[in-house]
């Protein structure tokens, strides 16, 4: 620590150039942030949804298409090792403009049993069931179409034409819900009976999702191949997979390898401030030759200037890693407003293995930059410097 | 002397000593480079996907969907109100006098991608038959056409780079069996990523009672208004009509937002990065030269030129990394086959994003080096010369 000043001095000796490389240094572990942290984001999708839960949608037609028979449920919950059974239908349309997608899922009561581990209250569940017309979103829902408690929610939805040949549906905002990892754009739930009873006759029982939860995770792939085999020669054939399967990266982002796009991407970054910043040390230990050769007169050794070196440069990277990470964090706070509202991108997170990463990725590029300026510290000849400069 | 000769003059000085500072120089090359390789590689995907899909849908075909759809899956026309479509008038009419329109089923089939068994959709089309009349540029590359009323399938060569199982003679599972492929076509565009088949067939083997959208030939490219009003006119009818060619970019506006802010957004914090580096480049720089610059000023050089000679040192700098950057992407992306969900297209790096490139290397050339550049044209003469 006492050779702090040193270190100090030597960074305010050009205070723009410091700054400058900060900077620099700054944006590269910005996107490093970014990047990283929206694969964290991912990893920690995958570790928290289930192994035991599964999805059953209809194989054939998009969102599920016009669904399933509701007596696909009572079929479902009678096979061995099926624990609890409860449906789900989409409703799909946008709020005022076309251009503002959104959707409500509309679940029935056993929801509170198949979904437990999301953070949406037990009272939560039951004011859905309780209020027919009532919804819970997420925060970021409730941010998005501007809604607090007791709001009236509008969504209309052309492709579902209600009873009274009407297609807008008005939802009244009973509570505002944590978000779930399952759901990264937010979500709206609403009551299903409600929402079949409004049909008209002709299209009411149906489901677009039968969700349930395997006594045993290890069966649950079993299970959902059971189900699939059972349908397969009805009317409407089922596709089911586990939640664990349904998460997966590679099953996601249309195909897209999403990892390796994310670290090349990173990489490009921080290899292209890599180069800048080792410019910047050799550049300033070069002009400082004089003081160092001084230095090393006054009897400083060859390892103590190393050290100072690597100090200057650790500073650097160390105080661009750290504020870079936290513009990233902030950066990644505002994504929300600016992605389309039902895209559902989940965001970065700089969690507490992004940040190391982070640290040690900056104290490796401190050491780099900083070694080739110190092998020519060690060689410096003091007699033929000092003359030079005097 | 005049400004030009002075400008040509200092700049000559500046390259000539580019040796001395040579990995210095080697900042700005490598950082725009790199800024310019990521984003065009980037952007490839993009274009890719958008060029691909504008070139589906010949002069004059009209799409009809049901209003408010956002995709064709989403929409919905029943039989007799697809044959009160058919019947509007602005559509073109074959030889016989029939109206060139065609009832299309498009379903999502769950297949896996061949490049790591991830789960995606293929979309299966009906066409009816019209369908080939409205599709010149469909033609077969291998085995044979569907017979129609046929439960067999043909499929884009597209959709055979990117999913499994897709070989002729290998077959497709629909809800009443097994259809087996029995030929493969070609489109060049984003038609290639599906299967296609007969129109009725699919749909009762779908058991859907409705078919999706209706294609149409417009007489004119005026007519699309007159069959538009038509159709919405008709109270019978919830259909709304537009260009096919527009109707990916369209019903996809939301993906490619996504896209784009993903790009520029990677892009522009990479830019910065670059625009720093390249701004503490030229500062050392003329930090370096600081006697040449004012000597040059002593002879009479003025300000501005020297000025301009520091900004065309870093434009250099910057564009000649650019094109290592664009020339990268060119190389390792272009053309290199891909795909996004259902879609299968190629990457592409066309030369108007290689025009791009340019425009941000310059930025990023003349935003670093405008201080630096500043810095050298104010330079007091007098005192840089004094330790001499």
């Amino acid at each position: 620590m006492k050779y702090f000043p040193l270190v100090w001095a030597a960074l305010r000796r050009k205070p723009t150039r410091t700054f400058v490389t900060l900077l620099s240094v700054t944006v590269a572990f910005t996107l490093f942030g970014l990047m990283i942290g929206f694969t964290a984001t991912m990893d920690a999708i995958e570790q928290q949804v289930r192994a035991d839960r599964v999805y059953s949608g209809a194989r054939f037609g998009e969102f599920g298409g016009d669904g399933m028979p509701i007596a696909v449920v009572s079929r479902i919950a009678a096979l061995p090792g099926v624990k609890s059974v409860s449906v789900m239908s989409y409703l799909i349309g946008y709020v005022q403009d076309p251009k503002n997608h959104a959707g409500v899922f509309m679940v029935d009561k056993q929801a509170q049993r198949v979904f437990s581990d999301w953070k949406i209250t037990p009272q939560q569940w039951q004011k859905i069931q309780q209020n027919r017309i009532g919804v819970v979103m997420s925060r970021t829902q409730a941010t998005l179409w501007q809604k607090k408690v007791g709001d009236t929610f509008t969504l209309i939805a052309p492709q579902v034409e209600k009873a009274d040949g009407t297609r807008t549906w008005t939802f009244k905002v009973l509570d505002i819900g944590a978000e779930i990892p399952q759901a990264p754009g937010g979500y709206i739930f609403g009551n299903y009976d409600y929402f079949d009873k409004s049909l008209p006759l002709s299209h009411q029982g149906r489901v677009s999702e039968v969700d349930f939860i395997a006594n045993d995770p290890a069966q649950a792939p079993v299970l959902a191949h059971r189900v699939d085999h059972i349908f397969a020669n009805s009317a409407t054939p089922t596709e089911s997979q586990t939640e664990k399967m349904a998460y997966a990266v590679g099953n996601n982002f249309g195909g897209l390898d999403v990892n390796a796009l994310t670290h090349e991407i990173a990489l490009a970054g921080l290899a292209m401030i890599l180069f800048l910043t080792a410019n910047v040390i050799t550049q300033s230990v070069r002009e400082r030759l004089a003081e160092f050769a001084m230095l090393k007169t006054i009897g400083f050794s060859n390892s103590i200037l190393v050290v100072l070196v690597m100090l200057e440069a650790t500073t650097l990277c160390l105080l661009g890693a750290i504020s870079g990470v936290g513009l990233a964090g902030w950066l990644a706070s505002q994504l929300t407003s600016i992605m389309p509202p039902s895209f559902g991108l989940p965001l970065p997170a700089i969690s507490t293995g992004v940040f190391m990463s982070a640290m040690l990725i900056a104290l490796a590029m401190a050491f780099v930059s900083a070694t080739l300026p110190t092998t020519r510290l060690l060689r410096m000849d003091i007699a033929s410097i000092l003359a030079r400069k005097t | 002397m005049n400004m030009l000769r002075q400008i040509w003059v200092a700049s000559i000085l500046n390259f000539k000593n580019l040796q001395q500072r040579s990995w210095q120089s080697l900042v700005i090359v490598v950082g725009t480079s790199c800024v310019i390789a990521v984003l065009l590689s980037m952007l490839s995907m993009t274009e890719g996907l958008y060029q691909s899909a504008r070139k589906v849908g010949g002069p004059g075909l009209a799409l009809v969907v049901s209003v408010g759809a956002q995709s064709e899956g989403q929409s919905s026309i029943p039989r007799d109100q697809s044959r009160i479509v058919m019947e509007a008038p602005g559509i073109a009419r074959a030889t016989d006098g029939s109206a060139l329109a065609d009832p299309q089923v498009i379903v999502g089939l769950s297949v896996l991608l061949r490049k790591n068994d991830g789960k995606s959709n293929v979309a299966l089309l009906g066409i009816g038959p019209k369908g080939l009349m409205l599709r010149p540029e469909l033609h077969i590359v291998a085995g044979r056409m569907f017979r129609p009323g046929r439960r067999e399938l043909i499929v884009g060569v597209g959709a055979q780079g990117r999913f499994q199982n897709m070989a002729i003679g290998q077959n497709v599972i629909l809800p009443d069996g097994e259809w087996p492929i029995v030929g493969s076509f070609a489109t060049g565009d984003l038609q290639e990523s599906a299967l296609v088949g007969d129109n009725v067939t699919v749909m009762q083997a779908i058991r859907h009672t409705a078919f999706n959208s209706v294609l149409a030939k417009m007489e004119s490219p005026d007519s699309l208004a007159t069959f538009r009003h038509a159709l919405t006119s008709n109270p019978a009818l919830r259909v709304e009509a537009g260009w096919q060619r527009d109707w990916f970019v369209k019903s996809s506006a939301d993906l490619f937002t996504v896209f784009d802010i993903i790009v520029y957004g990677v892009g522009v914090i990479l830019a910065i990065g670059a625009l720093f580096g390249c701004f503490n480049t030229m500062y050392a720089a003329v930090d370096a030269r600081t006697t040449e610059i004012a000597t040059l000023r002593a002879l009479g050089f003025g300000g501005f030129a020297v000025a301009v000679s520091v900004l065309l040192e870093s434009i250099v700098l910057s564009v000649a990394g650019a094109m290592i950057g664009a020339g990268y992407a060119w190389w390792r992306y272009d053309g290199v086959e891909t795909g996004f969900n259902s879609n299968a297209f190629k990457l592409m790096v066309s030369p108007s994003m290689v025009g791009i490139a340019l425009l941000w290397a310059v930025a990023i050339a003349l935003l670093g080096g405008l201080l630096p550049s500043v810095r050298a044209a104010r330079l007091s003469v007098a005192e840089a010369l004094r330790p001499i």
